[in-house]
């Protein structure tokens, strides 16, 4: 289990991560969702021990990890900073990691690379950008740590690649109870690959809750009303957004869809209609909700 | 067989939990037909496997499908009667929003006549 307590980190002015409270089980598919510099790479960095934190605790099962080789070695960080081995082959980054990773599996790395073929005696800087994701994605899927850290490591990979991603963490997820943790800004993907998300914004979580309630729990809303409805008249309702379009009224609400249907209902709509966010929406409406404005821009 | 639509607001575990009632009351799983694995279906689907799980949770629940530890998830002998019990509960939920709709009771036979032919 990953759990931060009060975790603040600063960049000399910059508050980077703010106070945050996160708690993350084992065996979760977790998806870190916000803005360019929310947060998100913050986390991860001090997940894998790269950085410290200014205030709080960054534990792994019961252990802080900075400076904690024992935490270390199970814990994998992809991220898009491969350069520093940039003097390597790739048979020396794997062999790099494998003295590194206890539970390093030639096997695996063998069997994703007999899918994409990346040479392994070639500088890997002279590899494409793509080659050098894949490069540092199949070299941490074959280290066989508990904890995989992608930080937007998926958005890079091409179609093929992110099926076969997919597909070992799933396999590993069910056979030795794999916690994934994902930044990405495409929201698609975490729909598909996560269980439980969070939102942060400037260093802050707006939410963490799993993916079914939280989409259970924003709705989209169409009525027309008889007579002339503001949104005062539902004060009782949680309200994200309200619009009105001649003769249709636009809702965004939170709360239980039978709370709201009862609440549009009592208004006697002559139309009605009422439908769950994307995660895509609730993402735009709660940054919205945080005065992240992107209609000023057309 | 086991399709989902990605794209579709409705809950990946509800998507699963709706298709796999759907294919026994079509008759094309019956009783005891072993269904696919947790594995199979995270894979084959691109989705995660703890929600597989969940929904496999839910089938098991409402007695759709029964697990035997090492051998997998079988379907369970349903009384048709229980199955389409839930699909009428369904129905009046819509049928009550098509009446408040202003749809009449012509209308919406109609269209279940013409549901009945394209299938």
């Amino acid at each position: 289990m990953i759990e931060l307590k009060g975790v603040t980190k600063r960049f000399e002015e910059f508050t980077a991560l703010d106070n945050v409270d996160l708690e993350i089980g084992t065996g979760t598919a977790f998806g870190l969702l916000g803005s360019n510099g929310a947060g998100k790479s913050t986390i991860l960095r001090l997940l894998s021990g790269i950085y410290t934190a200014d205030g709080g605790n960054v534990i792994i099962d019961g252990q802080e990890v900075f400076d904690n080789v024992a935490v270390k070695e199970r814990v994998f960080f992809i991220n898009d900073e491969t350069v520093q081995f940039s003097g390597m082959t790739l048979r020396e980054l794997k062999n790099y990691y494998k003295g590194f990773y206890p539970n390093f599996s030639e096997e695996d790395f063998e069997k994703l690379n007999k899918i994409i073929k990346l040479p392994m005696d070639k500088r890997i800087d002279k590899f494409s950008k793509g080659m050098k994701r894949q490069a540092i994605v199949i070299t941490g899927l074959a280290c066989r740590t508990d904890y995989l850290l992608l930080d937007e490591a998926f958005d890079g990979l091409d179609p093929t690649m992110r099926i076969i991603v997919k597909r070992m963490l799933v396999d590993a997820m069910l056979d030795r109870q794999l916690t994934t943790i994902i930044s990405s800004h495409n929201l698609k993907e975490i729909n598909e690959v996560c269980d439980t998300a969070a939102l942060l914004h400037q260093g802050k979580i707006v939410f963490c809750r799993d993916l079914d309630s939280l989409k259970g729990n924003i709705h989209k809303i169409q009525a027309a009303f008889p007579t002339n409805c503001e949104r005062g008249d539902f004060a009782d309702m949680e309200i994200l957004h309200f619009e009105k379009n001649q003769s249709i009224t636009y809702i965004i609400a939170k709360g239980e869809e039978e709370f709201i249907r009862e609440r549009i209902n009592a208004k006697n709509p002559l139309v009605f209609d009422m439908i769950p966010l994307t995660l895509e929406e609730i993402f735009i409406y709660e940054m919205e909700g945080m005065g992240y404005d992107f209609k000023g821009i057309d | 067989m086991y399709t989902i639509d990605l794209q579709s607001r409705t809950p990946i575990y509800e998507q699963l939990c709706k298709r796999i009632t759907e294919l026994i009351l079509k008759g094309e799983l019956k009783p005891n037909d072993k269904i696919p694995s947790v594995r199979e279906l995270a894979k084959g689907l691109g989705v995660n496997p703890n929600t597989v799980s969940k929904a496999f949770g839910i089938l098991e629940r409402d007695g759709i499908i029964y697990s035997l530890a090492g051998r997998g998830s079988f379907v369970a002998e349903i009384k048709q009667d229980s199955l389409k019990e839930k699909a009428f509960a369904d129905f009046d939920k819509a049928v009550d929003e098509a009446l408040k709709a202003g749809i009449t009771c012509e209308e919406l036979a109609e269209r279940i006549r013409g549901k009945e032919e394209s299938l």
